[in-house]
Order: structure tokens, then C-alpha cells, then sequence
């Protein structure tokens, strides 16, 4: 459910992307103190970044829901607020470091002990470790010879503790701060708007509303990802070797909407990983892993984490083309409506041109990974038929849209959508949203029908597999969603990650199937309809 | 060579002294230094006791502050009276200068912190707040400190004679297990006046409860844990009996083992 919860957001998100800020290259960057936020405009701070704690949401339908006492561990700058059973000021005041230690031995020894035997309690016990802690000694102008909890957790202006957020991590780590920051060049899906992508999608305050809060935990949990190290590089050990394994990814890259767990932990470069797991050398910085020694075959990150011409980058988004194999490519003629996507809403990203020529580069970079063990021949080959998978997988999408699309145009979807709950939280999206947020259209629509109209197909149409309303969606309607969202993306990941069996069983076969169904319910709806008008015109 | 051998020395000596002196001067001031405790409870003995304290030993003193409830050992209820660190014989109540010790230098091993963070004078203003939880302190007084006989050496032939008690005399090895580390056969059947489990003590981390210095362990012997199964032996044992079993179980710490 988790997984699921994560993977529509995920897409949801990547379609309202343009909402998303783009990113300006930041000035003088490493004299500035860190700033997940950077960049981005007024609104998106106030409603992301300014400190509310529980009094309100996060995104543009903050008013809508009070969120979860735990969303302020997973979005400390919103949302954290300090214990108020024992007032920690006096041992902040009083820089007390020793009491820390002295306390939590007992209240959290994990925790200590996780920190005593990580690189921060000894930034100097190894050549490696201190040839790094004496650039970040040089850079932050400090000597670094422990890093405290005092360090991290001690709030010394406001004289409490608070939750390390990146930007208390890119105060010392700064290169991976920036180069984490560099997620929104690219835009949704990634991680640094996880956070938004959870909670600007209208289903998200409107479950909430209807009482499914708790419900929507797992997709806090996975989008929790926004503003947070640990998500990768777990507490209290921070181990950069740890974040290098694949392991690190996979309690959100898995299950129905990207199974990237599944398709690459039994595809043969996985196979090969688990059986011979205890000879990767992950201590090794990516860039100099030696393909066939240190590593006999390759992790996620040594492949999403490579940017370009034997250059890693300390982000795993940069290279993608599909994204998460939501988004239509422009390479196709479309029958459906999907030629009209993303509708002139403004806050969609735009069809992909998976041959432009940013893609062409990247396409380069992917080749340039897999010609460290595959000949450059065999590896475009392979990439190209993902292409083609994806051009058959998005045609097979547009026909059953299609199929929907008519059903409306010739008022035999039912109940119809006059006869519905109406779209997602469609009174607030008409009170927040703008015109220029929206489009004038597609604001008029809500101005006047109040939501009263279908929604289908990427990324919008999605909400049914979120939010259980009367009548909206209808069967067929989340017949297609299971096609487009789940199936789909099922196959783009099994065959991106050769794994056969996802490929087909969980991607091509199921995607028939469901589009079977999609025929076979539109037959009925049909039928029934026009039983419908004989029986009232008798 | 020589020269290198002399300075070695020196270092030695030098070393040894700094850290005698600063053992004495860490220690001393809290055991032995009169302290200023207010005769009833005041308004900042209840406020320092309300912000510091009753997050974990709770506003009635009962042990059941917020944060109780997930730590082990459990913080002392002090409604009965019972403290475990006293220089008063078994069963008594202790004395202020007692608790004073117990908040100014902590409980290793437990999240009693040294409050050495807070004032001499915050710090002897809880005092009368933590009586004021317990009757016993309306209806008793502290018995008078023990006696603390003149200390022996730890010498080959003490240290034997401590080992014999420990393992043959008392078995102190039932709980405390043959090399000190809490974990004798009784080790896991213990519990508390209050009915929680309760470990026995690990001498080998070196991290006394009660105190590191010789006198302090002498004194756990000779007084007892009240509200712990951990006796008094002042009845058993003579008092240079009491000196070789203290310098006994000092012997079984391993400094390279402390480290968690």
C-alpha cells in the first residue's frame, strides 16, 4: 500500500510539475549558508518551508488538513517542534556536550552507539576519512575533531533542540548539498519535492477531509525524502558506504508502481550483487569503483548516479529520460485525448521529446555506464527496445483512453459525472489555485461546473487509486488507471532492468489484460445505455 | 637513554599526581561540603523540580513522569522513602547531604545525569521537594552515617581474602557472576521493592553507581541498596573484610571493556 501510496504521488507530482520553480543557479553559492529552498519562489517557502508545527498542512491546500504528528520528523522545517516534556535550553545554553552523550547512553544507547562507531564521533580515524574531514576543515574553517550531537541537534539561536534537516548537513557536506539541489533542474519525480509532490496533488487534503489522514502513512513515509540525509544514509551512523548499496533505496523503489527492487533484484546483475554481495567494495567513493573488481556488476547508484563523462553526481535523477514512465512521449500520433495533454494546464509538465537533443546527450551518458561492461552496440540495441517498449506501452494507454473518451462523448460512461462526487477537493482548487497556475480553461471548468466533469488518464485521472468517493471514479475508469499507472510502469521497470518476468507477467500481460476489460465494460456500458433509451422512449 | 628514562618517570609521576588531584578535588567537594538545604519546600526547589526532574520522576515523585515510560531502570518513586545511596545504615533514610550527592554526581548507568548543570543552590532546593513525596520523612529521621573504619591497602594477600568472600562466603558470583559482569545464574530473577526487574551491578564497565572511589564502593557494602535486593553486609563482614571485598571488585574492572 506503502508503495503504492508513493508511486502515485510520485507521478501525480511529476505532473504538476511546472508549479515546481525552476531552478536558478545560485550565486556565490558557498559563501551562503545551505538553503534546500533556494531558488524557489515566495509561495512555495511559505506554504514548505516556513515552521507552522501541527497547526497546519504543507502545498497550496495547507488549510485543508492539520497533518500527522509524525509528519514532523519527515518535514522538520514545516513541521517539527522541540519535546516539551524536558526543556533542553539549559544544556544549549551551557553548551553541556558532555550530558548528551551521558543521558542518551542510557535513554537511546542505539543511538550512541550508532554515532560512536561512525565517521563523525572519529572524522580522522582513517587516511581516506581524514584526507575529507581536512577539506571540509579547510572550507568550513573549523577543526573537526568529533562531531557532536551538539553539532547537529543543538538550535543555539533559539536555545532548543531541532531535527537536522540537509541544510545542517550542507553546512559541512556542502558539495553533495549542492549537488542534491540540483534535483530541481530536472524537476518531479525526484527527491527534493517529494514533500511537495505528497501534498500539492488535490486527493491528498481531500482524503484527509473524508477521514483517510492515517490512511495516506505510506505515502508520507516514501515522500518524507524531501529534506532529509538519513532517507539514504540512516542515523546515526551517516554511512556514506551504506547509501552506495542498493539496499539503501529499495523500502521505497518497490512494489506496483516501480518495482525497481523486484525487477533489479532478480535480474542478472542483482543475482550476481546477492551472490556475491561480500566482494563489492562499497567504501569506494562511485567515481573510482572499478567495474569487474570492485564491483562485478552495478548498483543503482552507479548507474542513476552517474552524470556524465566519468563524472558522478550526488543524485540519482539527473540522467533520467522516461522519468518514471508516466508522462507521454511527443514521439507518437495520439488517437485520445492524450494529444491534447497535458490540456493546457499549466502546472503539468509537457510531453517528452525522448529525442531532443538534452535526451540524445543523456542517452550518451547511460552508454557510457553500460560500455564499462557491455559493448556499446549491445547496450544502445538493448536501450533503444526500451524506447520501443515504451512507444507500444504508451500507444496501448492511448487506445484504451480512447476508449473512455468516446464513452463520455457519447454519454454512456456511468454514473456520469454530473451524477458524481466531484473532482478532488475542486472548491479549493477554484478558491487557491489561479488562472495562471491553472490555466484559463480548466479554471473556468471548476469555476463553473465545480468540479463536475471527468478527469482521465495521466497524470490527473490517478486520484482513484487514492481516494475512494461516491461513484468518482467508476469501474472502467480505475481499470485504466491500473493499466497506465500500474502495468505500465511495471513493464518500462522490468525491462529497464531486465528482468524478464516483470516485463511480461507483471507489465505486458497484465496491460492486455486490463485493456480487455476496458473493451469488454464499454461494451456493457453501451449496451446497457442503449437499453436505456428504448425503455424511456417506450 | 638515561635522560629518556627520567623523563619517563617524570611523566609518570606527574600524571599520577594531576589525576590524584583531580580525583580529590572532583570528589571531595561533593561528599564532604556543607550545603545549604532550605527546612521547607520553596518556590524554587518546586520549580526546579517541575522543570528538571518530574519529566521522568513525575510531578507526585511517583517514578511515572512522561518520559518513564520507555526507560530502564525506571526512575526512583520517591514516595517511599526508599534511596539507594546513602551513608546511612540499611534501611534508614538518607541524608541531605546523600541526595544532594546522588543529583550533583548522577546515577551511571541510567539517565540520572550529573545536574551539576544546575546551581548549588537549585540543587539543595529539590532537596526538601523529594522528602515532602514521603511520609517516612514526617514520621523518621536519618540515622546517624555509618562508621567508615580505617582503610586497608589493596594488597595481594587483601585481594584474596575479598575473592574468597566473593566467591565462597557471600557468592556474590550468584548474581554478580564469576567475573563481575552481572550475569550469575540468579542474575535474571532479580527485581526491585517497586516489582520491576532489576540487573545486577556489571563491575567490570568501573562505572559505580554510587561512586568510583574505594570509600564509595566500601560504603554500598556497608549500608545496602535500600529498595534493591543488595544487602548490607555490616553484620556479615568485618570491616577490614568489607575493605578486601571493595578493592576486590575494583580489581575485576576492565578499563578496555568500558567503552559501549
Amino acid at each position: 500500500m506503502k508503495k503504492l501510496g508513493l508511486g502515485l504521488c510520485l507521478s501525480a507530482m511529476m505532473a504538476l510539475t511546472t508549479l515546481a520553480v525552476a531552478a536558478e543557479k545560485p550565486a556565490a553559492k558557498k559563501e551562503t549558508p545551505p538553503d534546500l529552498y533556494e531558488g524557489t519562489p515566495d509561495w512555495y517557502k511559505a506554504v514548505y518551508r516556513d515552521n507552522v508545527g501541527m497547526r497546519e498542512g504543507s502545498g497550496p491546500f495547507k488549510d485543508y488538513f492539520k497533518p500527522q504528528m509524525l509528519d514532523m520528523y519527515w518535514q522538520p522545517n514545516r513541521h517539527y517542534e522541540p519535546m516539551k516534556n524536558l526543556d533542553h535550553s539549559i544544556f544549549i545554553e551551557k553548551e553541556r556536550r558532555d550530558l548528551c552523550v551521558t543521558c542518551h547512553e542510557e535513554a537511546t544507547p542505539g543511538v550512541v552507539r550508532d554515532w560512536r562507531s561512525s565517521g563523525h564521533k572519529n572524522p580522522k580515524s582513517t587516511p581516506y576519512l581524514s584526507s575529507r574531514t581536512a577539506e571540509i576543515e579547510k572550507r568550513t574553517n573549523r577543526v573537526l575533531n568529533e562531531v557532536h550531537c551538539f553539532d547537529c541537534h543543538a538550535d543555539t539561536q533559539k536555545k532548543q533542540i531541532r531535527m537536522p534537516t540537509g541544510e545542517v548537513c550542507g553546512e559541512c557536506h556542502r558539495p553533495q548539498f549542492d549537488d542534491f539541489l540540483r534535483e530541481r533542474e530536472v524537476g518531479r519525480p525526484n527527491h527534493i519535492q517529494s514533500w511537495e509532490a505528497n501534498t500539492i496533488v488535490p486527493w491528498y487534503a481531500e482524503a484527509a477531509r473524508r477521514g483517510y489522514l492515517y490512511g495516506q502513512h505510506g505515502c508520507d513515509l516514501c515522500h518524507s525524502g524531501a529534506e532529509k540525509c538519513d532517507v539514504c544514509h540512516t542515523r546515526h551512523k551517516f554511512s556514506a558506504a551504506e547509501g552506495r548499496q542498493p539496499e539503501a533505496c529499495i523500502t521505497c523503489h518497490m512494489g506496483p508502481d516501480h518495482p525497481d527492487a523486484e525487477s533489479y533484484g532478480e535480474s542478472k546483475h542483482g543475482v550476481i550483487y546477492h551472490k556475491e554481495e561480500e566482494h563489492f567494495d562499497f567504501t569506494r567513493p562511485l567515481a573510482e569503483v572499478r567495474p569487474g573488481k570492485d564491483y562485478r556488476t552495478p548498483t543503482c547508484q552507479f548507474c542513476h548516479m552517474y552524470e556524465k563523462h566519468g563524472r558522478f553526481i550526488h543524485n540519482p535523477v539527473m540522467k533520467g529520460i522516461w522519468r518514471m514512465g508516466t508522462i507521454p512521449p511527443k514521439n507518437l500520433e495520439y488517437t485520445s485525448s492524450l494529444k491534447d495533454y497535458p490540456y493546457g494546464i499549466k502546472i503539468i509538465g509537457d510531453k517528452i521529446d525522448i529525442y531532443s537533443e538534452e535526451n540524445v546527450a543523456k542517452r550518451s551518458y547511460w552508454l557510457e555506464v553500460c560500455a564499462k561492461c557491455h559493448s556499446d552496440r549491445f547496450a544502445d540495441t538493448y536501450l533503444k527496445s526500451l524506447d520501443q517498449f515504451m512507444f507500444q506501452a504508451h500507444t496501448l494507454a492511448d487506445k484504451a483512453q480512447k476508449i473512455i473518451d468516446d464513452l463520455i462523448a457519447d454519454g454512456f460512461l456511468y454514473p456520469s459525472a454530473a451524477d458524481r462526487d466531484p473532482y478532488p477537493l475542486s472548491d479549493g482548487i477554484e478558491k487557491q489555485l489561479s488562472p495562471a497556475f491553472l490555466g484559463e480553461p480548466i479554471y473556468n471548468a471548476f469555476k463553473t461546473l465545480k468540479g463536475k466533469f471527468p478527469v482521465v488518464g495521466p497524470i490527473l485521472g490517478v486520484y482513484g487509486m487514492f481516494l475512494q468517493q461516491q461513484d468518482n471514479p467508476s469501474d472502467i475508469e480505475n481499470n485504466y488507471n491500473r493499466l497506465w499507472f500500474w502495468y505500465k510502469l511495471q513493464g518500462y521497470k522490468g525491462t529497464a532492468h531486465v528482468q524478464q518476468d516483470v516485463s511480461w507477467w507483471w507489465g505486458q500481460a497484465p496491460m492486455m489484460m486490463e485493456f480487455t476489460k476496458i473493451q469488454s465494460e464499454a461494451a456493457r456500458l453501451r449496451r446497457e445505455g442503449r437499453i436505456e433509451k428504448v425503455s424511456v422512449s417506450k | 637513554m638515561k635522560p629518556k628514562v627520567l623523563l619517563d618517570k617524570v611523566g609518570l609521576w606527574s600524571a599520577t599526581v594531576v589525576a590524584s588531584t583531580a580525583l580529590i578535588l572532583g570528589v571531595a567537594p561533593m561528599t564532604a561540603k556543607a550545603i545549604n538545604v532550605p527546612t521547607a519546600v520553596t518556590e524554587d526547589g518546586k520549580n526546579t523540580y517541575k522543570k528538571y526532574c518530574s519529566p521522568c520522576h513525575g510531578e507526585e515523585g511517583k517514578g511515572d513522569g512522561p518520559l518513564a515510560r520507555s526507560m530502564l531502570p525506571k526512575p526512583r518513586d520517591f514516595t517511599r522513602g526508599a534511596y539507594k545511596f546513602r551513608t546511612t545504615p540499611s534501611g534508614s533514610l538518607p541524608t541531605d547531604e546523600d541526595i544532594f550527592r546522588t543529583i550533583s554526581y548522577g546515577v551511571p548507568n541510567s539517565t540520572m545525569i550529573p545536574w551539576d548543570i544546575l546551581t548549588e543552590q537549585q540543587r539543595a532546593s529539590i532537596i526538601p521537594v523529594l522528602k515532602s513525596f514521603s511520609e517516612a520523612f514526617e514520621v523518621r529521621k536519618p540515622e546517624p552515617p555509618v562508621n567508615v573504619g580505617l582503610e586497608i591497602r589493596p594488597s595481594e594477600k587483601s585481594l584474596a581474602e575479598g575473592k574468597k568472600i566473593y566467591e565462597e562466603k557471600l557468592e556474590c558470583w550468584k548474581c554478580h557472576g564469576v567475573e563481575g559482569r552481572g550475569d550469575g545464574p540468579s542474575a535474571a530473577e532479580q527485581e526491585d521493592d517497586f516489582g520491576f526487574p532489576i540487573k545486577p551491578f556489571d563491575f567490570t564497565t568501573g562505572k559505580f553507581k554510587g561512586g568510583n572511589s574505594d570509600r564509595d564502593v566500601y560504603l554500598r557494602f556497608t549500608t545496602g541498596l535500600n529498595g534493591t535486593p543488595m544487602p548490607s553486609f555490616a553484620k556479615e563482614l568485618t570491616d577490614e573484610q568489607r575493605w578486601c571485598l571493595t578493592h576486590y571488585v575494583m580489581s575485576l574492572i576492565k578499563p578496555e571493556e568500558t567503552c559501549k
